[in-house]
């Protein structure tokens, strides 16, 4: 895929293989800033999984190769998600490797993330590629709650609501 | 195979080849009719894919979003502690 449209707010999602997902955004911050969004607790804590009751109640960083993470969502209810992993590289920065395994497993053995910040005119364009070790690990990854919304149902809300077709029971308008 | 073929600059074995592919992901069924072997779409798990990456993409837009938002904090943050320390010390 290319880069060559570079604005803020469109992400794209493909699958370069039959074992891998691969993200691309654009942010408009300098690099050092994304990279410690998503590499600082505090901050993480702020926006990654945190929607709809969810908190990311555990966030646990040991920034060097060799070093773990671990984090848990919480929702108000009491329900419970959980993963980690461990670093490979850290290029700050610019990149990051580490392995991912979730507590509920969608999928065998662990996989691995590949994080690449490029900075351009205080822009930074996000590719994070995750490499599964088989493609039906990445399909179950495509069908886990992870995928429609750390595991709750407003998105299939959201789509009755959503949908052209959908109508009110009692009737009363259209 | 051979009206299948026909828009392509390609050779009959590399069509071949290509509807192999995606008779084996299931997307492509092969029917019989006498001479011919009518390939049929099945467009069912083309869109069944399609829909889980789109909620696969919808989930991360929303996380990114959230940190738009943050980034623009931080950028706010960046350029006040800035202006405080460069103005340090000029009483105006």
């Amino acid at each position: 895929m290319t880069h060559a449209v570079k604005n803020r707010g469109t992400l794209e999602v493909t699958t370069p293989s039959d074992r891998e997902i691969a993200m691309t955004r654009v942010f408009d911050a300098p690099r050092s800033m994304v990279f410690d969004a998503w590499t600082r607790p505090e901050l993480l804590k702020r926006w990654l999984g945190v929607r709809k009751g969810w908190t990311l109640a555990v966030c646990e960083i040991d920034l060097r190769v060799g070093g773990e993470y671990r984090y848990v969502w919480r929702k108000d209810n009491g329900t419970e998600m959980g993963m980690r992993g461990v670093y490979r590289e850290i290029v700050r920065p610019e990149r990051i490797v580490c392995t991912e395994v979730f507590d509920d497993k969608w999928y065998e053995g662990e996989a691995v993330d590949t994080m690449v910040l490029v900075e351009e005119n205080g822009k930074t364009t996000l590719t994070t590629t995750v490499l599964y070790d088989s493609k039906d690990a990445r399909d179950g990854v495509l069908k886990s709650p992870m995928a429609t919304g750390v595991g709750e149902s407003y998105d299939k809300l959201d789509e009755v609501l959503a949908d052209s077709r959908f109508e009110p029971a009692d009737g009363t308008t259209r | 195979m051979t009206e299948l073929a026909a828009p392509f600059r390609m050779s009959q074995p590399a069509i071949s080849k290509h509807l192999k592919v995606l008779e084996r992901a299931g997307l492509v069924s092969r029917g019989r009719d006498a001479q011919r072997r009518p390939r049929r779409l099945e467009a069912k798990p083309l869109a069944e894919a399609t829909r889980w990456l789109e909620r696969y993409r919808r989930h991360w837009e929303g996380n990114f979003q959230r940190l738009d938002v943050l980034l623009e904090e931080l950028k706010t943050a960046g350029r006040n502690q800035r202006k405080r320390t460069g103005r340090k010390g000029d009483h105006q």
